[in-house]
Order: C-alpha cells, then structure tokens, then sequence
C-alpha cells in the first residue's frame, strides 16, 4: 500500500483552527444508479451496508457509513477513511454492475460544524432556513455557500452539521468558515 | 457694560429619550461640541445653535436640517477621518457617539463663504436639462473638458481613497412574517403574529423603537410594555438599526443593519454593518407616512424644517429648534407641533393656514396662538437663518413680515409606500389624505401611517389586524389581543396645498435643487410623463429618493398638464430606499476573498521553490520558478530548455477531469466529440475535439478508456465547468434514453507532466508495475501503477512534442509522487517547469490553447479539419454553415521575427509590406527555445499558400511594425517523432 499518508487539502495553506470546526479525514465515493438499476442498486446497498438509500434532501446513516442523496439517483457514500481505495471497491462489488462508482477520496473535503451558533456561523453564507421547524437531524441539501458548492448534512440536533466541497476549494470555504464563525469562537 | 442677548436655552431640562446625565463631545467643522446619549448628530448640532450644515448639490445655497429621520434632504456630511471617512451621512440618523468627527459638504472654501454659491446667481442659465443642452458640442470637449470641470463643481461628499480597515457580513435571514418599521402599527403586528406562534423579524431602521412613539409621552407605558413583551417571545427578532431598503421577487427583501456605526471602532470579530437578504412568508409594511413640503420660495433656506421634525426634535430629544416659530400647514396633523413647541418653551408660535378658519385653528387660538387662516407663506429672509417670514392673504399682493427664526411647514402626510412600490404593488389615490396609498399583494400588507390610518390608536388597530392576517397566512391561529393605546384619532382630511406662487426659487427636491420652474419647463419641452420629467429635472433621483417632495413635484407636473396627480402618477420606486455601502454589498468577499482561490496539492512546493504564481480562471499555478537574480524570461527559457533537452515536471492538476461511465458511454462521447471514442481500445488514450452547437470549437482534450463502459475525459483547465454543463445538459436533455453517468474528479487526481528525451529514463527509475518501454506503453497508452508506493495512472501523452508520461495520482499523494521523480531525475537534470515555459513548449510544436480556441474558431481555422468524422455529432450541422467553410477563412500558421530579438505581440495584424489591409492576426507568441527568437501562432488568409511568405506584423497601438516569416505552426519535429520515440 502507500507509503505516504495522504495530505490534507488544508494543509497547502494555513488556516486558522476553531473550536466549532474540524475536518473528518473520509473515504468519500459518488454512487450513481446505471439507467432503470436504482432499485438493484438500492437492494444491494441495503443488503451490504444495512441502509437505505435515501430521498432528495435526506441522508441515512448505518455505523459509521452514510449515503447522502446529492442528484437524481446518485449518492455521497461516506466512511472514515480506510485503506486506499477501499470504500469504492466494495461498492463497485456491492453494486455489481448497478452503479457507476467513483471515488471521491481525494477530490472531496469534509468538514463539521458544531454548536449552539452553527447556524448563525452557516447565515453567513448559505441561503437555506436552518430553523428546527425546518432543517434537522437526517437532512441534507447540495447548495451554494460562499461562491462554492456544497453538500450540507445535519447529524443532530446540537446542532452538528458535516460540509463536503471539492478539495481545490476547501481552503477558501474554510477561511470564510472559520472568518464567520470568529465572533462565536468562546462562546460555542 | 454692553449687555449680551440672552442665548436662549436650546435643551429642555427633561423629558425625551436622551441621557442629560451624559456627555459625549463631538466635532463639527473642527469645532468641539456636547451631545447626550440618544441625541443623533442633527438633534446634537441643533441644540448647540448650529444652523447651516451644508450647502446644496447645484446653487450651493445653505441648508439646514429639514428633518429627523432618513428622509432628510439636506444635511449630508462626512463622518469620521481617515480610512473610515464615510461621506454622504444624513446627520438626522447619525447616532452620536463620543468622539464623533463629522465635516460639512459640497461648500468650499467653508460653509459659511462658499464661492461656488455664484451657481446660485448664474442659475437662470442652470436650467433643467442644462447639462444636456450645453455641453454636446464639440463633441471632443466634453471628455476633456466639460466632464472633469462639472464632476469638480458637482457631486456631494468624497469618499475616502484608503482601503476599508473594517469588515463587512453578507446574512440570510428566514421568518414567517418581516415587519418593516416600529412605530405603534409595527409593534402590535409583530406582536400579534409573534404571540400567534410565527417567526418574526421586525425590522427598525432607528436606533431605538418606537417610531412616532417617541414623540407621544402619553404611550411611553405601553411602547415599554410592547417591547417587553416582544423581548419576551423567542420567536421574534427585534433588530435595530436596520434599514429594510429592497424589496424583490417573493418576498425576498433586502436589509442593512449598521452593527458599528454607532461606535467609534467595530468590536473584535464583529462587522461594520451586515447586508440581509430575508426571506419572509408574509411582509408587513408599516413604515409610516413621510411628512411633504411645500413649495414657495426659500422654502429651503435654514431655519425652515418639517413640523413634524420640529415636534421629533422637542419632544423625543428635548431640543427647541426655534423659539419664534411659525408654522405654515394644511392640515390639522401639523397643530401637534404647537403645543410640542410651547411645551420646549418656544417665546411664540403663529400659525400661517391656507385654508379657512377650521375646528383645529379655532382651538389654537383657543389656547393663546395666533392663527392667520387662509393665509400663506411667500418666502423666508435672512442668509444663514431665518430672521422673518413673509406671509399673505391668499389672493392679496400685501405681503408683511413675520418675525421668526423657524419656519416649520407642513403639506400633510403621505404613506412611505416605497417597498411596496419596489415590489410593484399597485397604488391608489386616496383624495382623503390626497396621496397614494398602497393595496394589498400576495403575501404582503402595509399598516397604519404606511397606507393612510393616521393617529396613534387607528394605526395601533391597524397594526393589530395585519399581523394576525399575517399570522394566519403563514398558517399560526390568532390569539387573544392584548391592549392597544386609546385616544381621538385625528381627522386626517387634507386639502391639497402644493405650491405658493410667487416670484423666488421655490423647490420640489431640496437634494438636486429641482425647483417648480424646473418641472415646468421640463413639461414645455415635452417630459410631459412623470418618468421622463423625473430623469430630465434629476427630481427624487438623490439620496432621499424624493420622500418629502416626490408628491409636490408630481402635482406641479399634474397642474401643467392639466391633469390630478391621480393620473399623472408617481415614478416607480427602486431599491435602495436609502444608499448601502459597496463593502456591505460585497461582505467577506472582497480583496484576496473576491472569489474562491483554488490551489493544486502542490501548491505549498510551488511557493516553497520560488515560484511567481499567475491566475487561470480561479486557479494559482506557477508561471515560472526564477532563481534568485535570474530574470522571468531566463528563468521560462531555462525551464523550456530543460524539456527539449532534458526532462521537465509541470503540475498539470488544474485541467478539467470528467469520470465518464455507463453502457452509452462511448456513444455518448461519439455524439458530444468530432472524433470517434467507440472505436478506441481500452487502454488507450485519443485526442478529442469538442464543438459548441453553433459549430465553433469549444474545448479539446485527450480521453482514455479504462474499460469498456469507463471513460476518463480531460479538457482545459478555462473550460472544465463548461464542458461538464455541456455533457449534464445533453445527457438530461437531448438523450435521457442513454445509459450514461458523469462525476467530476479534477480535484480528486492531481496529475503532472514528465516530458524530454530523458523522461522514460527517469520515470523508470520510480515506478513499478508497469513496464514503460516503448513497446510497453506505446504512444497514447494508459496505464496503472505504483509509484513511491503510491498508486498512480500514467498516460503517455505530451503536448511539448517531447517524449512525455503524465502521471496522476489520487491528489493527496502528489507531493511524495512529484518528490520522487524530482529526486529520480536529479541526475539528468529535471527541473519543474510553469505555465509559460508550457506556453513556450506548445507554440513551438504548434499545439492550440485557449488563445485560439477562442470561441471564434471553426476546426478547419485550427488546422483540426480532419478530425470531423462521418457521423453526426454536436455542432455539425452549424459548422457547415457557408461562412465557416469560406476557404479564405483565416486558418492557422506560425510566425517567425525575421530579427529573432524583435519582439512580437498577440493581437499584433498580419499586412503586407505597404498595405494597410489586414490579413490576419497573432494569438499567441513567446521566445523560443528550439528555432530561437520570437515566435508564435497566428490566424492568417491564404495560410499555407503564404508559408515562406514575409509579411509585417503591426502593432499600432504601440507604433511597432516587426518583419515575420510565415511557416507552418508545427516547428518542432514536425513529423512527431520524438512523442513516439
């Protein structure tokens, strides 16, 4: 296997830490259904991973394993990360012809936001109403932030939410991150 | 001993919402003065005596404070120094602070002797339209000299040149009801719809609450209890100091909060001020009404101001803004200001009331005021105040003299219906009120003063009643009311009383100095339409957006046409309904966060080794690594020179990557390309050519097939986004039947070019698994591998003309794998090269990029005619249009200076000695490594006819004419042997 640990993409520039935030290191793999195989695919996934596949705006979780809904039958398969590829082999046997599987390891950086002011930290850039009336636990949306594309989940109702964006862009949605959520530092 | 005047006492000893056990000390012009907390700058300025704060924007006449809120006119100034230098504040919201600095504007050298004030003189030849007329001819006059002389004479306050040191937040914010304003209708519907269960923002642009409140010491108990109690629900926002200026499609409205300005410094991790963008289920609009002007003559000099400003100025601050007051109204509303200024212990007050002696006048007199009914202001005297004012009888030439030094002047009220303008509600002509008022729209209501129930407690009902409608709207069932203020309402009938006429400048908008001259005229020379007499005149285009004489200036256009001002109507409103700074627009993101920057997994190498970074699209990549006291050219030569006869690494991770998979796949790709990806064996890569639906080349690349129903598409760094909309949009939209699924994955491989005769040599040393002989990864072969034990893909693939691999790897591992190779090909002496020397290496082997694929440019122009295959595909219907198959179609050639040191330009035009006819142009140029000297590619008529040709490329902006010889693009190894080798 690899001799080096993979390198962070926040690591090429300095970003400042802060308490609400800390990057999940993940294996990360884009599952798309082949044409008329959603159903197989989703049996499948069941089947090896104990979920299900869940509807537009919705996640679901089983262990440490979580599928988030982010185009029309495609899913975000995410899991800490492992050994060098080997999320996206077992869900290439798992989907066994199913689903076109890419992974996203490296291409994708994921991040979580958590505590009481989680939600004024996001206002500062995400058009979403993150109200408990309506967005919560078990919720996801793909949307913009900052000028860069984001999906957006919601674990629990700490509120605690999880960020994924393309790796080339995590560290300027990262300094807008941690730039909103500076006034918030001591009070989280 | 001379006896000094007595000064009178400006401050009254108690009773308003302003702390007179504290002092805060402020500047103006220089001069220190006292304020107290709750005082803003005008209410501060007025109680120290100060008078004249500005002079106006065309006449340069002094001006006064005409009011207390955000519809003021007149008294802009500069607050603050330095970098924070803000111009343009209107001293009526300025929320004192101690230490505040404000200057005056648009006076100079002072405010007291103000030379361009000769305008006022000159105005006769200043008419409306002025500019338009004067300054058209000679037409070369007017970027010379009539623009910079008019920009130096006009405009308002300066802006600072230094660079902003504060930071500003872009907010979204999320309610099931906004309520706009906080007077006593704005109260009791956000707490209406607050006690019913909805989330309520209510949106107050003053920096306390209350509205008209603040002026009613009678309902101080219940402004209290209301704010309690909406302190008390969790489901209201209260935000003060916040500006609701926008109002846009379903009920997105937009908003600035000024966090700081009320503070000498922002505090530590807070902005300056927040732009909101709200998104509201139902809008309440209860901005109240804008008390208008009337029009006669010097109705803008200091010392006239609005009644009900006058009565703010006693009554909510404490402050006498005269003590020998006469006010000039129509209506009954305006007699509040009497007893307000009695009580602030005004000498006298005479009433000036151009209708007949009516039930309100009677009581005035009553209580000891003199009242002239049926009479009317002709005019004010006295220069930087008021000393007397002249009045009538309406319908008598015997004017006389009224001594005075406040005029306070009311034409009645009229809602502040400038959201629900925005918003394109429709409006009403109310003849009660004698103004417009709003309707209601989906979603949206106004309230109290806002749509003409005027007094305490018709407006406090009003309020009650929209925010439950508004609550149940949004789906939250009304709870039991709570108490409301009681009271008379007063009779809000107003006679329509516009204008005096008598000789004198008599102003509509006091901000652009629009007279009711300048409205007439306007009608005379045919701005007859309220929208065109509007821009011809400038009237209610200024920062007060026209809220106290908007309506005037519509009834004297309504008069000269002959028409009411039902008809004519009103200009529709825009945002902003007062100015928003550029920094709370642009939020975080601006300077170095103006846009995101993306950077390879390299990048902190690049920057370790020195490397001068440039920007492609959002992108930092190296241009060149110059050592130290080497210059770029040297440093992009040695880099070039390094490849051809060496070996060169270049981060390449920037190009566009697309997983392309499915049972279509390759059909997929067959239709999207010129070229066909069918027939490609899996394995193998192929150079592909994409064009737009009009026939233009949109992107080139190479694509690999990893398997039979696995493709891996690269395009250009410039046009990653757009081929990836392309292919979404044909795959959901032109062939939903095809089986085929695409994820980008730039970010997931970084990938970097190993290319020059010494490259396999080098790589051999590093990789395993994988044999990259010749035989065995043949030219345009793919192939996986492992490389410093981290997996890689190799492509042999070069766009130097050189031997070359590109190597990819998932982008984590791109440091150990760039490290390794580095360190293998040390001893053929590799070095990392940039984008220019990548420049360099593709022009000299004739390769197009982006400065020829521009967009312009059939694949024939770029010498790619072949690559169109039989079949159809998309953008080969249009490509066959006449005009892009025109054989005399410039077409791609190379450029040699035949003085290899003279340098050549892109853009530079291809002519023939002595002819002035362009035959075509350069796009690309650099100097070179293997032919020497400048070259570079070009798009020329004739093309291969003319290789051999010398022509001169001319470069007129810069006077340059260089003698080139045209030859084929390809000049390096013209018959690829060295790729294959």
């Amino acid at each position: 296997m690899c001799a080096a640990e993979p390198r962070s993409p926040l690591s090429v520039v300095a970003v400042p830490a802060h308490p609400m935030i800390a990057e999940l290191p993940s294996a990360i793999v884009d599952i798309a259904a082949r044409r008329g195989r959603a159903g197989d695919l989703a049996a499948a996934i069941r089947a090896e991973f104990g979920l299900d596949l869940p509807p537009p705006g919705r996640f679901a979780a089983s262990g440490d394993t979580t599928a988030v809904w982010i185009r029309p039958e495609t899913w975000l398969v995410m899991a800490p990360r492992g050994a060098e590829g080997a999320l996206a082999r077992r869900l290439v046997e798992t989907a066994a012809g199913a689903a076109s599987v890419v992974d996203q390891s490296h291409g994708k950086t994921r991040v979580r936001l958590a505590g009481a002011a989680a939600p004024r930290v996001l206002a500062k850039g995400c058009r979403l109403d993150l109200h408990p009336a309506q967005f919560g636990p078990g919720q996801a949306a793909v949307t913009p932030m900052a000028q860069v594309g984001a999906v957006l989940l919601q674990r629990d109702a700490t509120p605690a939410y999880e960020l994924v964006v393309g790796s080339s862009y995590a560290v300027p949605f990262l300094e807008w991150l941690t730039d909103s959520a500076a006034e918030f530092a001591g009070t989280h | 001993m001379i006896e000094l005047p007595r000064r009178p006492r400006l401050r009254t000893r108690k009773g308003g919402h302003v702390d007179r056990d504290r002092s805060l000390t402020f500047r103006f012009d220089g001069r220190a003065y006292q304020g107290h907390p709750g005082d803003t700058l005008a209410s501060a300025l007025l109680a120290a005596g100060v008078r004249i704060v500005g002079r106006s924007f065309k006449y340069h006449r002094p001006r006064g404070i005409y009011t207390a809120g955000p519809e003021e006119p007149n008294a802009l100034a500069g607050i603050g120094t330095g970098a924070r230098a803000t111009p343009n504040s209107k001293v009526t919201t300025v929320e004192l602070h101690d230490g505040l600095v404000a200057r005056s504007q648009n006076r100079w050298p002072s405010l007291a002797l103000d030379l361009m004030c000769v305008n006022s003189a000159l105005s006769r030849f200043l008419p409306a339209g002025f500019y338009y007329k004067t300054f058209m001819w000679p037409a070369a006059f007017w970027e010379k000299v009539y623009e910079p002389a008019i920009r130096r004479a006009a405009g308002l306050g300066r802006a600072s040149a230094l660079p902003d040191p504060d930071h500003y937040e872009a907010c979204h914010a999320h309610c099931d009801v906004l309520v706009v304003g906080s007077g006593v209708a704005g109260l009791a519907a956000a707490r209406a719809a607050g006690e019913a269960g909805a989330r309520v923002i209510l949106a107050e642009q003053d920096f306390l609450a209350g509205g008209g409140l603040l002026c009613e010491p009678g309902q101080e108990a219940w402004r209290q209890e209301a704010l309690a109690a909406l302190a008390a629900l969790p489901n209201v926002t209260t935000t003060l100091r916040t500006t609701v200026f926008g109002y846009y499609e379903q009920n997105m409205l937009g908003a600035l909060e000024r966090v700081a300005d009320h503070l000498p410094v922002p505090p530590a991790h807070q902005p300056r001020q927040r732009y909101w963008t709200i998104r509201a289920g139902e809008v309440v609009l209860a901005t109240g009404a804008d008390e208008r002007l009337i029009a006669f003559p010097g109705n803008d000099r200091p010392g006239v101001m609005l009644a009900g400003a006058a009565r703010t100025y006693a009554r909510r601050f404490g402050v006498l803004a005269g003590s020998r007051a006469v006010l000039f109204a129509n209506n009954d509303e305006a007699y509040g200001t009497l007893a307000a200024l009695a009580e602030a212990g005004a000498e006298r007050v005479t009433v000036v009331d151009p209708r007949p002696l009516g039930p309100a006048a009677a009581a005035a007199r009553r209580q000891g005021f003199e009242v002239l009914a049926g009479h009317e202001v002709t005019g004010g005297h006295g220069g930087r105040g008021i000393y007397s004012v002249e009045a009538r009888a309406i319908g008598s030439a015997g004017a006389f003299q009224i001594d005075a030094d406040l005029l306070c002047v009311s034409g009645g009220y009229g809602p502040a219906i400038q959201l629900a303008s925005q918003s394109r509600t429709a409006m009403r002509w109310d003849d009660r009120i004698a103004a417009f008022v709003p309707g209601d729209a989906p979603g949206q209501r106004s309230a109290g003063g806002a749509r003409g129930c005027f007094g305490i407690a018709a407006a406090a009902r009003d309020g009650l009643a929209a925010g439950q409608a508004a609550a149940s709207a949004a789906g939250f069932a009304a709870k039991a009311a709570f108490a409301l203020p009681e009271g008379d309402d007063p009779d809000a009938t107003v006679a329509p009383f516009w204008e005096v006429r008598a000789r004198g400048k008599s102003f509509v908008d006091l901000q652009h100095d629009v007279t009711t001259a300048d409205i007439r005229l306007a009608h005379r020379e045919g701005y007859r339409h309220i929208e065109h007499a509007k821009r011809y005149t400038t009237h209610a285009m200024a920062t007060d957006q026209g809220k106290t004489g908007g309506l005037v200036g519509a009834a004297v256009l309504a008069e000269a046409r002959g028409e009411t001002v039902a008809v004519v109507g009103m200009p529709t409103y825009r945002p902003y309904v007062s100015p928003v700074t550029w920094g709370a627009v642009a939020g975080h993101h601006r300077g170095r966060a103006f846009a995101p920057i993306r950077r390879t997994m390299l990048h902190d190498w690049h920057a370790r080794r020195g490397a001068e970074f440039m920007e492609a699209g959002l992108w930092l990549r190296p241009a060149f690594y110059a050592r130290p006291g080497e210059a770029p050219w040297d440093a992009i030569l040695r880099e070039g020179r390094a490849v051809r006869q060496a070996v060169g690494i270049c981060d390449v991770s920037t190009l566009g990557k697309i997983d392309v998979q499915g049972s279509d796949a390759a059909t997929f790709l067959d239709r999207l390309y010129t070229n066909t990806f069918s027939t490609l064996p899996v394995g193998k890569a192929r150079y592909g050519l994409m064009l737009r639906e009009d026939g233009m080349v949109m992107d080139d690349g190479t694509t690999s097939r990893l398997a039979p129903d696995h493709f891996f598409v690269t395009t250009t760094t410039a046009n990653a986004g757009r081929v990836m909309e392309h292919m979404e949009f044909h795959a959901q939209t032109v062939w939903p039947e095809l089986d085929v699924q695409f994820a980008s994955v730039t970010d997931q491989w970084a990938s970097m070019s190993v290319a020059g005769p010494e490259a396999r040599r080098t790589l051999a040393k590093v990789i395993a698994g994988l044999d990259i002989s010749d035989a065995g990864l043949p030219f345009m072969g793919v192939a996986d591998a492992t490389l410093a034990g981290c997996p890689v893909r190799v492509f042999r693939i070069s766009f130097s003309g050189e031997l070359a691999f590109e190597v990819a790897t998932p982008a984590g591992y791109a440091l150990a794998v760039w490290e390794a190779i580095l360190a293998a090909g040390a001893e053929f002496g590799i070095e990392p090269y940039g984008v220019e020397a990548l420049g360099l290496l593709r022009i000299e082997k004739g390769h197009v990029a982006g400065a020829e694929l521009n967009g312009q440019t059939t694949m024939r122009d770029v010498g790619l005619g072949k690559m169109a295959k039989k079949g159809d595909f998309v953008g080969k219907v249009l490509a066959g249009r006449p005009g892009l198959t025109d054989p005399a179609r410039p077409r791609l050639v190379g450029v040699r200076a035949v003085d290899r040191e003279r340098q050549i330009r892109p853009g530079a035009h291809l002519v023939e000695p002595g002819s002035d006819r362009s035959l075509g142009w350069i796009t690309s140029v650099t100097r070179s490594v293997e032919p020497g000297g400048w070259i570079g590619l070009a798009m020329l008529s004739g093309d291969a006819d003319r290789h051999g040709q010398r022509l001169v490329a001319a470069f007129p902006l810069m006077n340059e004419a260089v003698e080139v010889e045209i030859s084929s693009p390809h000049f390096v190894d013209p018959e690829n042997a060295r790729v294959r080798s």
